[in-house]
């Protein structure tokens, strides 16, 4: 070939990588964005909201009503409100600690590492999971695995892989998004790629300006009849939120 | 002279000194065996639980002993352990990180100890988790994100070589870290609550994790060849060191479940060889008693001609000496090859010792072996012999106050 | 008869040589007995401590409660089954148990809780008399709680202190409240004294809310000589539902133990009786060959040798019965003193355990009848063997060689 035309391929051949890499990227974006909002969803600059919250297991089954403040990724609390037994038990998780106090003896706790993989209020999700919820960004890097129509629904596949050092049990997150940004179900997978448990999402609503599904769904994996649900009744977003309000001392106010 | 008399007379009564010798040389074998028996053992327990993570003699923090948090260190452990290393009589320091925390898997949590060493100054010699693998190749740098895990643990959580684990703990300030670790391989200790919640971590890396100095630990493990010089170690590092903030112990101290135990055997023990020893020396006073006794008109004969009383205790004392010599001739003859085989093979019971069986914490060794030490040997041959003499003073005395008349009455 | 009287006279003949024979065998004898005695002492300790602490002697739990304790895996109908075992002659105490986190000042850690049934408590184990400082649980004050040892090293709690329990309760709440520390337990062993904490049955159904059924029932046979595996068999047998086992098939670890010691005490005693052996040997041996000539002259004048062989076995069994006679007579008072004050081992460590269950720091011997007389039943067996081949010797020797002889 001559000296030009093989400039000229030459040429051809790096842009056309460029363009596939900046296509690539593209999809790495993509993904992480539309994750990032889901992790904000609930959230945003700060949100105050109302939840309640079903356990079934094969031992009991438990309503509650909760009240529930957030302020970035680092701050919440949540106040139980019913049943009136429990009312008054709060928990606070600041950053890396999670406080919890107990209105029948008076005391808050602070939990200590053989805490963290207990159950939080008796749920299906542990204390661990209260602290580590808003960082699937953090932990993982995101693919699209699938993109189309599947039972009516346009949706998007993430497949979620936990990053080299991230401290988390799972082996693999399957993300399935419908409309481009709601999230419908959140597969946990273990180390040997079996389902250890499933989150689903439904009751997709407008809540004070947002479109959001206010109905979690909770199933382990190993027992199927077992769940837990959790349900947004309100929830409001971006207020001015006192930073006082995430400490220690307002835990034990009723 | 009298030495000659002794000898032929004990040779006179050829099937009774046979007997009362083999007597005192079954004596000497029997307590002999026990004591190394017993030495073996303990030895073999001390050094196993030195193994299992305090060493013979530790260095840890001030009052770690009676409440061991997770804000306590060494700082600079490093720098200490170099400086006892110089140290004469120890053959090796290790620096180990030791904490609580919960270690998960996507199948669930538990509770348990983390070790954290530095895998170039480890050797399967003091560590008996290293010792122990059964699979895979523990790490071998401070900085991995690596972990070794017990076989019982490995299957509560479903583990298997190069899946992970997340732990959680409590850092120096206070804080929940979590950290994760892929398994580069499983031991196995036999003990199941160790096999259960142990795991080792790589000492840096554990560091990093629990926000400590990069030259702080919780441990300086301590090893030294005999245990019995513990106690002394340990003085001469406490003059040494000089230590403000951390204290010294031995494995008394830091295992002193393991320490009560040996105690509780070692008295038992004790209160047996006194029996044997008893029972010797009855059969050496009941033996040399009858010889005198039927002796009587003999010496009575003998002091008539001119032997003195004290020529004649000493005899009867000659007699029991030289019986006992004998016995000790014996006693070798049978003893060297028995101990010889004791000290290399052994008896091996690990049939009749159920698996897993642990005393005073630390895993029992089935396999029975002597290991005797000169200390020991040496008082083992003083008292048989004081025993002996002991048991020949009485007969002595009475041959020495027969009157030469009165014997020669008695047919 | 006249070889008995032969026999007394011979014997008193030679008085001192007779007194040596029998005092060093009564000395063996003293020995043997002391000996079983601190063997004997040993394994009833360990039996004592291990079982009559804590574990009873057999457990009943609802079907996979062992394998995986969970707080609603519990017996059903406790009054029922009680009852049923109360008729087999079995005491029994129903038990609670939960798992939970204690906390106090800056620290907390893992505790096990037990609803302790305080009036049953007593009739199975000694649990209620091993307190080490303070005072054992009350019904008057439900809030006051017994907890290990160790349990309350960790957390640094005396007697007097209060401390928060937090814990899942049986409907999902978070079960909390403050108690106060009653008591401290001495060592019971590893479990216990790290997380034991105790409290009133009635309590611990009130914060675990767990009205009714029980996880473990607890027993001991009223009557101890009703074999053990039978005993277990029969309330097998009428509880096809629930697991139900004894202490061995609990701990099988420490009943290997137990037999272990039990062959390593044999082992030690055939040793020392063969020690003992050689003496009576010794003294048979000598009582018979020194004595040669004067039984050919009896042989020569007519005497059968039966008669010399009986005469020779007589007074060797009237020999061992003044050894036995004062065998025991040193043998019983001395036993028993060590039974009563026993060997003070606390001098060396404040705990000594052993497969994870505590043993007493005060050692003491035990006296039983197999303790006393196998000593001196073993005595009179070794005679018997030890006499055999010198009256033999002695029966068929011929007069000639006899006069002969040495």
């Amino acid at each position: 070939m001559s000296k030009t035309k093989r400039a000229l391929f030459a040429a051809i051949v790096v842009s056309l990588a460029f363009c596939a890499m900046a296509r690539a990227e593209t999809q790495r974006q993509k993904a992480e964005r539309i994750i990032g909002e889901i992790d904000d969803m609930w959230r945003g600059e700060s949100s105050h909201g109302v939840i309640s919250m079903r356990v079934q297991t094969r031992n009991y089954t438990r309503t509650m009503r909760m009240e529930a403040w957030s302020k970035g990724k680092d701050y919440t609390l949540v106040r139980i409100v019913l049943p009136l037994k429990e009312k008054g038990t709060a928990t606070l998780k600041t950053k890396n600690e999670i406080y919890t106090y107990l209105p029948q003896t008076d005391r808050t706790i602070r939990l200590n590492s053989g805490m963290m993989m207990g159950s939080w209020m008796g749920s299906h999700f542990t204390n661990d999971d209260l602290v580590k919820e808003s960082r699937l960004l953090d932990d993982y890097s995101a693919e699209v695995t699938f993109e189309g129509v599947r039972n009516g629904k346009s949706i998007i596949e993430f497949t979620l892989l936990p990053k080299p050092e991230a401290a988390v049990v799972w082996g693999k997150v399957a993300l399935t998004v419908v409309d481009g940004k709601i999230p419908l179900k959140e597969t946990y997978y273990d180390e040997e790629m079996q389902v250890a448990r499933t989150l689903d999402f439904s009751a997709v609503k407008d809540l004070s300006g947002r479109t959001v599904p206010s109905v979690l769904h909770m199933t382990p994996a190993d027992k199927p009849d077992e769940f837990t649900e959790i349900i947004y009744e309100s929830i409001r977003f971006n207020m001015n939120l006192d930073g006082s309000l995430f400490s220690i001392a307002s835990l034990r106010r009723k | 002279m009298i030495l000659t008399m002794a000898w032929r007379n004990l040779w006179r009564r050829k099937r009774r000194t046979l007997i009362t010798s083999s007597t005192v040389a079954i004596g000497l074998w029997v307590a002999m065996s026990f004591a190394g028996i017993a030495d073996y053992s303990y030895t073999k327990m001390i050094n196993t639980s030195a193994s299992m993570g305090y060493g013979h003699v530790s260095v840890e923090p001030a009052d770690y002993i009676n409440s061991p948090t997770f804000n306590k260190r060494i700082a600079d452990a490093e720098g200490l352990r170099d400086e006892i290393m110089k140290t004469e009589g120890i053959t090796h320091a290790s620096i180990k990180i030791i904490g609580q925390g919960m270690f998960g898997t996507a199948t669930k949590a538990v509770g348990g100890l983390m070790l954290g060493i530095d895998p170039s100054r480890e050797r399967p010699t003091e560590n008996l988790f290293l010792r122990s693998i059964v699979e895979g190749t523990p790490f071998n740098n401070a900085d991995s994100r690596e972990v070794v895990v017990g076989k019982k643990l490995a299957e509560k959580l479903n583990l298997k070589i190069g899946k992970k684990l997340v732990y959680t703990a409590t850092d120096a300030t206070g804080n929940i870290v979590s950290e994760m670790a892929r398994v580069s391989a499983i031991f196995k200790t036999g003990e199941e609550t160790v096999d259960g919640s142990t795991i080792l971590l790589p000492i840096n890396q554990l560091r990093r994790t629990l926000h400590y100095g990069p030259r702080d630990a919780t441990l300086i493990s301590i090893f030294i060849d005999d245990q019995r010089q513990a106690p002394r170690i340990r003085t001469m590092l406490q003059k040494k060191l000089n230590p403000a903030g951390i204290d010294i112990w031995t494995w008394r101290e830091t295992q002193h479940e393991l320490a009560g135990t040996i105690a509780l055997d070692r008295t038992l023990h004790n209160l047996f060889q006194l029996f044997v020893w008893l029972l010797v020396a009855a059969g050496i006073l009941d033996a040399i008693l009858m010889s005198v006794l039927e002796r009587k008109r003999e010496m009575g004969v003998m002091m008539a001609i001119g032997m003195s009383p004290g020529a004649l205790f000493r005899l009867v004392i000659i007699e029991s000496f030289l019986t006992a010599l004998l016995g000790l001739g014996i006693g070798i003859l049978i003893n060297t090859p028995w101990y010889w085989y004791m000290s290399t093979t052994g008896i091996d019971l690990s049939s009749m010792v159920p698996e897993g069986y642990g005393a005073g914490g630390v895993l029992v060794d089935p396999v029975i072996k002597i290991r005797i030490y000169k200390e020991s040997v040496a008082i083992t041959t003083v008292s048989f012999f004081s025993l002996t003499l002991l048991a020949g003073l009485y007969p002595a005395f009475k041959a020495s106050r027969v009157p030469p008349v009165e014997s020669m009455k008695t047919s | 008869m006249k070889i008995l009287s032969m026999a007394l006279r011979n014997l008193g003949r030679n008085r001192t040589r007779t007194a040596i024979t029998v005092f060093s065998m009564a000395f063996a004898g003293f020995i043997m007995v002391l000996y079983m005695a601190m063997a004997e002492g040993f394994s009833h300790t360990l039996e004592k401590n291990t079982i009559g602490m804590n574990l009873g002697e057999v457990q009943i739990h609802a079907e996979g409660y062992r394998s995986d304790p969970d707080l609603y895996k519990r017996i059903e109908n406790p009054a029922a089954v009680m009852e049923m075992m109360r008729a087999k002659g079995f005491h029994c105490v129903p038990r609670l148990y939960g798992f939970g986190l204690a906390a106090f000042g800056n620290s907390s850690s893992g505790v096990w809780l037990r609803g302790v049934d305080l009036v049953n408590e007593p009739t199975v184990t000694m649990i209620s008399g091993n307190v080490l400082s303070g005072s054992w649980l009350e019904n008057s004050d439900p809030k006051g709680v017994v907890i290990g040892r160790k349990l309350a090293h960790t957390l640094g709690l005396k007697p007097g202190d209060e401390t928060v329990v937090i814990s899942q309760a049986s409907d999902g709440s978070m079960a909390n409240d403050i108690y106060r520390v009653r008591g401290i337990l001495k060592t019971v062993g590893d479990a216990i004294d790290q997380s034991g904490f105790f409290m009133l049955d009635s309590e611990f159904r009130r914060l675990m809310a767990v009205p009714e059924g029980v996880h473990e029932i607890a027993m001991v046979r009223g009557d101890r000589t009703w074999d053990l595996g039978q005993a277990t068999d029969a309330a097998k047998k009428a509880l096809p539902g629930l697991e139900v086992k004894n202490w061995k098939e609990l701990q099988p670890i420490l009943a290997r133990l137990m037999d272990l010691m039990g062959v390593a005490v044999s082992f030690m005693m055939v040793i020392a009786y063969s020690a003992v052996g050689m003496i009576i040997l010794n003294a048979m041996l000598m009582n018979v060959f020194e004595r040669i000539r004067e039984f050919g002259i009896m042989k020569a004048l007519g005497v059968s040798p039966w008669r010399i062989f009986w005469l020779i076995n007589a007074e060797a069994l009237i020999t061992s019965v003044f050894a036995g006679v004062i065998t025991l007579a040193f043998g019983i008072p001395s036993a028993l003193h060590f039974q009563e004050k026993g060997i003070d081992l606390s001098a060396f460590s404040p705990s000594i355990t052993l497969s994870g269950m505590a043993m007493d720091t005060v050692f003491h011997f035990r006296v039983t009848p197999h303790v006393l007389i196998m000593p001196v039943l073993f005595m009179f067996a070794l005679v018997v063997i030890a006499t055999l081949y010198p009256s033999i010797k002695a029966a068929v020797i011929r007069p000639l060689e006899a006069l002969h002889h040495q």
